[in-house]
């Protein structure tokens, strides 16, 4: 689809509204071709870097690039290698959906393409709708049609601000599969989200950001390595408290009722390699003389890890 | 159908009223005003009225109601420059504008109205009229928060200065004094401009009614590009 290398970078950014640091000197590189995750709580700064990153925000601090053109100075430029989803809902109570993609197309400078606008509305489920007047679309509608919008200049960078916000579980995984095409098309995608696990699912990196700062930038994978807990959940025979285990290099034990305990374990720390560390559990029960009837195991959600950043941050304030 | 019944014929027939109360009405009762026909005379004011009144309505309740549905992020993201967007909300205003004006002529025609003196001037003085109200409207569209703030020009500026503008009379039967007030009013120019182009006949010479039209488009034009350009309102 896209056929420019496009990727951002944030230089020094800074936005503030009265006395409040939307965005506070913020570095950031988004390179080419990847799905990129801003995950921050509500007032975190991630909608405002979209916006300036996108044009709908011009008096900030720093400098913005996209495909090595500040979003300023070269806006045409950057603007055409952009498309943009924003949170909000919207709708043109003027047109209907194929119309709203026509003027779409024009606003970019690109010729209106009939073809295109058929195709994008089938791809995105609009067709039945295609000559009903946006106002009275779904909500769900709204968002795919936003999307189509976003899509019908080719962009090689997607900001999709909170994609998934109010549509049900089919369409989002609908809307994910078309994000993952996307970037396999070599389109560069930034994405909000509050739904950790869309992160968790699509992102290639993943930047968390709160207070205007940006805490982290790490790959999934690594992110969830270095700050993903493991957990297993023992169920014994008879009840256990949960002080029997307290001489175990675990970093918490948790009572979870009157058979069951929950250690959480981390896979890097000094309790055990990560493959041996369930074994090393196990064998502490034995030692106690625990008969283990059932096990469960896993790790740390995205959300966990999130939520852990953020107390860090707040512990080191 | 639905916007060109909104934006063309609900205007015509607002004014189609004007011709039925003023035109024949009173009218009848009245000889002639500035030496031509009654109905002569009101065919330009009511022209201007509906011109000016569709020009600031079009462009300022068109992107107005972008900002309130949301959808002027798509125009805000994307690469048209502050003087394009201009561009494009004043023209689709100039074709209302003048359509509803040209509508209104034809039944005025249809009245046994007769004002054919200058086409060429007359279309001028209504193209620099409608786009200075469309840059107007679309400047106030940009600084308005609610839609009162929208419906604030047409109802306590535009129809009121239109009406004192000499839509219905000529400011000779006013007054001494009260001629020199009218003189202030910058609506008078609008409807004398289009009156000495559809008749020669007017309160106030052509060239004044061109200077105080093209130091409103030009002021609009300022106000509404500062205002693009500040992103106030729109990109904070």
């Amino acid at each position: 689809m896209a056929n420019v290398a496009a990727a951002i970078r944030f230089e020094g950014v800074s936005k503030r509204y009265g006395g409040l640091a939307a965005l506070d000197a913020v570095d950031l590189e988004v390179e080419p071709g990847e799905i990129f995750a801003l995950l921050g709580p509500n007032g975190a700064g991630k909608t405002t870097a979209i916006g300036c990153a996108s044009g709908l925000i011009q008096d900030f601090e720093g400098r913005i690039e996209v495909g090595g053109y500040d979003v300023r100075k070269d806006y045409r430029v950057t603007r055409r290698l952009v498309g943009l989803v924003p949170q909000e809902l919207n709708f043109d109570g003027f047109f209907c959906a194929r119309d709203a993609l026509f003027f779409q197309s024009g606003y970019f400078g690109v010729r209106p393409d009939r073809a295109k606008i058929e195709a994008m509305l089938r791809k995105f489920a609009l067709y039945e709708k295609a000559d009903t007047n946006t106002r009275r679309l779904s909500g769900g509608m709204k968002r795919r049609l936003m999307v189509c919008k976003a899509l019908m200049h080719d962009p090689a960078v997607l900001f999709l601000d909170e994609p998934t916000a109010g549509v049900d579980v089919e369409l989002r995984e609908d809307l994910w599969k078309v994000v993952r095409g996307l970037r396999d098309e070599g389109v560069t995608i930034v994405l909000t989200t509050h739904y950790l696990e869309e992160a968790e699912q699509l992102a290639d990196r993943i930047g968390v950001i709160d207070g205007g700062k940006i805490l982290r930038v790490q790959p999934r994978e690594e992110l969830m390595q270095e700050l993903g807990k493991r957990w297993v959940e023992l169920s014994f025979s008879v009840e256990v408290e949960a002080s029997v285990f307290a001489s175990l290099q675990a970093d918490r034990v948790e009572q979870v009722s009157g058979r069951v305990l929950r250690i959480e374990y981390d896979p890097g720390g000094g309790m055990s390699e990560e493959e041996h560390a369930i074994g090393a559990i196990l064998d502490f029960a034995r030692s106690r003389g625990l008969v283990v009837v059932d096990i469960r195991a896993g790790r740390s959600s995205l959300e966990d890890i999130f939520k852990g950043l953020l107390a860090r941050k707040g512990g080191a304030a | 159908m639905i916007i060109l019944g909104q934006s063309v014929v609900s205007p015509v027939i607002t004014t189609l009223l004007y011709f039925l109360v003023f035109g024949f009405s009173l009218g009848s009762r009245l000889d002639e005003m500035g030496g031509i026909s009654y109905m002569d005379f009101l065919t330009p004011g009511l022209m201007m009225m509906s011109l000016i009144n569709n020009s600031f309505i079009n462009s300022s309740f068109s992107f107005f109601l972008t900002k309130v549905h949301g959808s002027v992020v798509d125009v805000l993201a994307s690469p048209l420059s502050n003087l394009q967007i201009m561009a494009a909300y004043t023209a689709a205003s100039l074709v209302r504008g003048m359509l509803t004006s040209v509508i209104i002529w034809g039944i005025a025609a249809g009245f046994g109205a007769n004002t054919l003196h200058d086409p060429l001037l007359t279309v001028c003085f209504m193209v620099l009229v409608s786009c200075a109200f469309s840059l107007f409207g679309l400047a106030t569209a940009v600084v308005s928060k609610e839609f009162e703030h929208v419906n604030l020009v047409p109802n306590f500026v535009v129809v009121p200065f239109t009406f004192l503008g000499g839509v219905f009379y000529s400011i000779s039967l006013l007054p001494g004094a009260w001629q020199t007030v009218a003189l202030f009013n910058p609506f008078l120019y609008m409807v004398n401009g289009i009156r000495l182009g559809m008749t020669g006949v007017g309160d106030v010479s052509i060239g004044s009614c061109f200077l105080v039209s093209g130091v409103f488009l030009a002021v609009s034009f300022a106000a509404a590009w500062y205002l693009l350009r500040s992103g106030k309102n729109l990109r904070s």
